[in-house]
């Protein structure tokens, strides 16, 4: 698309927008974009754009592989665009774009960076192209915004540009049925000793053939739909994988990737499955750019998962962990939920997962509650489950429906005053699983979690 | 007696979407000497064959809203007779529209639905329409949540679940939602509606002819219940 004068009207519109926004010291992520888009609705077909732009999109694990992926670019020398502070729909992507724009409109980096919300699919491509488009995985997110998995991989297939390659997760038969004309690449992880035969969780978004509706067979269920299956009647099956995880160490902390019969071994940056998929995930993409081995590494060298999203510290012998673990969002709090209950020694789980917004203007709808497997809260070696918000009666029904012995929970309105019954004896760590929007309180937990163990644990 | 009761779970691999699954957690935790019998979509239904007492079918995508409709459809007259005869039917989400005469698509075209009541329903899948709900089902209150594609029309002023106190009926302009004939119950609340409601439960639970129902968790459920009961006005 060219540009009109239309355009430029929205350009130096939003340019001016953002500089005032700067002035004031207001966000700009945002705003500008929006309003370029609301003067000229196809901005952004028509702003310059970066020569490759590789559009990272998906349910789970968009933010961090973004993360990820922007530092080893950088690392790696690469001058990138992002919209990494502003947001992930058409706005935010316009918004970079008129950011790194020069006063001409004209783009000086060569390659972008962006995270794409699925939903917004519609509104983005087509006037975006990416170059490359990875999709983590297709879960249930919010029922409200996302309705169900089907629902959104409609939203992609039909929009997902043809000339796009994908870059997909070969695990998640969801996924990996995408946009099927277009040129793709698989990455997954092979069979772990963890693995099971059959699905554990209360969600499995897929489990009969979408072709035939017979039943699927599974090779291996890694989690929910996560695993690799075939039809029992047809030839629907997984795909063959490109970039195939064959051996994880968790002692070393490493993996093996094997690409066209070749093996190599990058560091893990994390023991969580998760994350092991968000790193194969970057290092597939870095793969297609056509790195070696030796710019990856450097590129992944020292990273680690942001402080927002998991922090462990040690504290007088008891380790006090903050894992955000999104409200709303089943399929992630369920990862988050697993993690605790392997993680070796005596734990005490605190739960701050309600929606803040909610609380504060309606009643919350729980219905996510029950499509997250807090079952797996009910193992022996967790001792105590706190949780405390505007649901915490619902949360305490839902505890006592997956099981969970009475005597362990505590569940209060206040969530400051929950780590007052904070029971530390013979507790090795204290784990605090907090909602995106609670970081605050869970600061506060934290230090009263500190203040409590230096009391009681010299 | 509980022990000889018979709960179908209809095709609970997929028709279990927004929560909805934990409806029959709960009622097997209500009923433990009950048998819960889970019908996937490649099996033969139990109820075509033999006598059951409580009919469950949750909310779905609208994909699978056609399989279903195919699968269903050759036995209408049986569901027809059996809700003649009071079996408990609980449908929830869009697993009501089922019933109806069609569900109309944003196009134009229609999916023929089992016509076993008078309404119809049109899909928005543009527009998702989310809110509380609390409405009244005889003397109960009922409430619970709402987060749909699609809406429902006709006629239900005979047959309604429950009368709007607080959200939308089957569709946005109507007061009265869902719909009550017998013992088949079909509501757009979705997701745990038998937790939340534990003075509906026990009602349903009566329905299949238990006198003296029990429920678990009581006491918790009925804080949780009159928590939210105040918060939706
Ligand atoms: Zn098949």
């Amino acid at each position: 698309m060219k540009k009109n004068l239309r355009f430029y009207v929205a350009f130096y519109l939003a340019k001016l927008a953002r500089w005032t926004l700067k002035v004031l010291k207001r966000n700009a992520s945002y705003f500008p974009g929006k309003l370029a888009i609301t003067i000229c609705p196809d901005f952004l077909g028509r702003i310059d754009k970066p020569k490759t732009i590789i559009g990272v999109t998906g349910t789970n694990g968009k933010t961090t592989v973004c993360n990820i992926l922007e530092e080893a670019l950088r690392k790696n020398g690469y001058e990138l665009i992002d919209n990494h502070l502003g947001s992930n729909v058409n706005s935010g992507i316009a918004s970079s774009l008129i950011e790194e724009a020069d006063n001409r409109g004209r783009q000086k980096k060569e390659i972008a960076v962006f995270e794409l919300d699925e939903r917004s699919a519609v509104k983005i491509y087509p006037y975006l192209v990416p170059t490359y488009l990875v999709c983590t995985n297709l879960f249930r997110d919010s029922l409200r915004r996302n309705a169900h998995t089907e629902f959104i991989f409609n939203i992609l297939n039909k929009s997902i540009p043809k000339e796009t390659k994908l870059i997909l997760n070969g695990d998640d038969l969801l996924v990996s049925n995408l946009a099927k004309e277009n040129e793709r690449v698989y990455f997954g992880i092979g069979r772990l000793e963890t693995d099971e035969d059959t699905c554990h969780n209360i969600v499995q978004d897929i489990s009969i053939c979408p072709n035939c509706s017979s039943k699927l067979e599974w090779e291996f269920v890694r989690y929910n739909h996560i695993g690799r299956a075939h039809c029992s009647k047809c030839d629907f099956c997984s795909p063959q994988i490109d970039y195939e995880v064959t051996q994880i160490d968790f002692e070393q902390k490493n993996m093996t990737i094997r690409n066209n019969g070749i093996e190599e071994t990058y560091d893990i940056m994390n023991d969580n499955i998760i994350n092991i998929y968000n790193v194969l995930t970057v290092i597939s993409v870095l793969k297609e750019l056509g790195m070696t081995k030796e710019q990856i590494e450097k590129g992944l060298e020292g990273q680690k998962i942001v402080d927002t999203r998991y922090s462990e510290e040690m504290i007088n012998g008891i380790k006090v962990v903050t894992h955000l673990a999104k409200g709303l969002n089943p399929i992630a709090c369920s990862r988050v939920f697993d993690y605790v209950r392997k993680q070796p020694g005596n734990k005490a789980v605190i739960m701050i997962l309600d929606n803040l917004h909610d609380a504060a203007t309606s009643s919350e709808n729980t219905a996510w509650q029950y499509d997250t497997d807090y079952e797996f809260l009910n193992d022996d070696s967790i001792k105590q489950i706190l949780i405390a918000g505007a649901r915490y009666l619902d949360g305490l029904v839902r505890l006592e429906i997956a099981d969970v012995d009475k005597d362990k929970i505590i569940a209060k309105r206040k969530e400051l005053e929950l780590v007052q019954d904070l029971d530390l004896e013979g507790i090795d760590k204290v784990f605090i699983l907090h909602d995106l929007h609670s970081t605050e309180l869970r600061d506060r937990i934290k230090e009263q979690v500190r203040e409590k163990i230096e009391k009681e644990r010299k | 007696m509980e022990e000889e009761k018979k709960i179908e779970i209809l095709f609970p691999e997929f028709c279990n979407l927004a929560g909805d699954s934990s409806n029959m957690r709960y009622l097997r935790k209500c009923m433990p000497k009950a048998e819960f019998i889970e019908t996937s979509f490649d099996e033969e239904m139990t109820f075509t064959k033999e006598n059951v007492d409580l009919i469950y079918l949750g909310p779905m995508t609208e994909s699978r809203q056609e399989k279903v409709i195919e699968k269903l459809k050759p036995y209408t007259d049986t569901i027809k007779q059996k809700i003649k005869e009071n079996v408990t039917f609980l449908f929830t989400g869009n697993a009501l529209e089922i019933m109806g005469k069609y569900i109309e698509n944003e196009d134009g075209s229609r999916i023929e639905g089992l016509g076993i009541f008078d309404i119809y329903s049109k899909r928005d899948m543009l527009n998702r329409h989310n809110s509380l709900f609390k409405g009244l089902f005889e003397d109960i209150e009922i409430v619970g949540f709402k987060s749909q594609f699609s809406m429902s029309y006709g006629n239900n002023e005979n047959c309604y679940f429950a009368k709007v106190e607080h959200g939308i009926g089957m569709n946005p302009k109507s007061q009265l939602e869902g719909i009550y004939d017998h013992h088949f119950i079909g509501t757009y609340v979705i997701g745990p509606i038998l937790i939340l409601n534990p003075l509906f439960t026990k009602r349903v639970i009566e329905m299949m002819g238990v006198d003296t129902p029990y429920l678990a968790f009581a006491q918790e459920t009925m804080d949780a219940y009159k928590q939210r009961l105040k918060e939706i006005h």
